[in-house]
């Protein structure tokens, strides 16, 4: 197995620390200058042998990639507005289809290309599709130097890849694309 | 404030709701799942979003407000991957809808590298 480098180690400890801060409430009590020196302490040397054991797991490339403003923020328009807007949309579709008494499903499973690089962006994109009512990722293969996803669609409405591709990815590939481009 | 706290959590109750009803009445093993994750989507974030609004304006208790946004990132983070590894466990197991399919790429696939 690979070994973790420093920047992983530190990158992974910093964000557990802050999962403590925020979990335990003393994010706050630190604004109202109150904190708790033992809470405090104890978290950062938790978090920093937490960053030890598990940055190899956790991190496998530049460990500060996103901590680039261009991409924090696409980050940022990602999930406060590209994600959700899918969201709903797909939840009151499959809503719909629950609640309609004739029931009208016409499930199948398709092939689907993925225009994405890297195993986070694939994983990302694969989350979002499952994430979304109506959609669910099978498996993923690689053929060719090109990405392909098995997807349960709960209506098919074409079996062109590439079609099925745009009806279900949708705008999700493009905000992914963007936050993991080099 | 208090209307919009109100409608998040009825919408999420309605999709919640939604989401039972298409789990009974789903054909077969796939479709339920599409089903359960419209509860697992809209229906807790829609809880978790009215608590966090209720909780930062009317509680002024910040620190409960960021736990319950801890927990729905932890949620959006950790539910696709039980989706996916139950929808992907169920076919590999050999189990498959009983009505015919539209379209069955996986399967072919699967059968060509066998």
């Amino acid at each position: 197995m690979k070994k973790a480098s420093p920047s992983a180690i530190a990158s992974t400890a910093i964000l557990c620390f802050l999962f403590w801060l925020m979990i335990t409430g003393q994010i706050v009590s630190i604004f109202k200058g109150e904190a708790s020196a033992q809470v405090l302490i104890a978290g950062a040397v938790v978090s920093i042998l937490a960053g030890l054991f598990s940055a190899r797991f956790f991190i496998h490339e530049k460990a500060f990639f996103l901590w680039d403003p261009k991409r924090f923020a696409s980050l940022i328009v990602y999930c406060c507005w590209t994600f959700p807007r899918e969201l709903v949309k797909a939840n009151i579709d499959v809503a719909k289809r629950a609640l309609d008494p004739d029931l009208p499903v016409n499930p199948g499973i398709v092939k689907v290309p993925a225009n994405v690089k890297g195993s986070y962006a694939q994983a990302m994109l694969a989350d979002s599709i499952t994430l979304t009512p109506g959609t669910i990722t099978m498996d993923i293969t690689e053929e060719d130097d090109k990405t392909y996803y098995y997807i349960h669609w709960i209506d098919v409405a074409t079996q062109e890849p590439e079609e099925a591709g745009e009806a279900i990815k949708g705008t999700l590939e493009a905000g992914v694309r963007k936050i993991w481009e080099d | 404030m208090r209307i919009i706290v109100d409608i998040l959590i009825l919408c999420s109750i309605f999709f919640a709701f939604a989401g039972v009803v298409g789990m009974l009445r789903m054909p077969d093993v796939f479709c339920r799942m599409q089903s359960s994750t419209n509860i697992a989507t809209l229906g807790v974030l829609g809880v978790i979003l009215g608590g966090f609004l209720f909780s930062l304006v009317y509680l002024h208790d910040v620190a409960m407000a960021l736990k319950l946004l801890m927990m729905g990132v932890f949620y959006i983070i950790t539910n696709p991957i039980t989706g996916h590894a139950i929808c992907r466990g169920a076919y590999k197991h050999g189990i498959r809808p009983d009505n015919e399919m539209e379209c069955d790429k996986y399967g072919e696939d699967l059968e060509v590298e066998e």
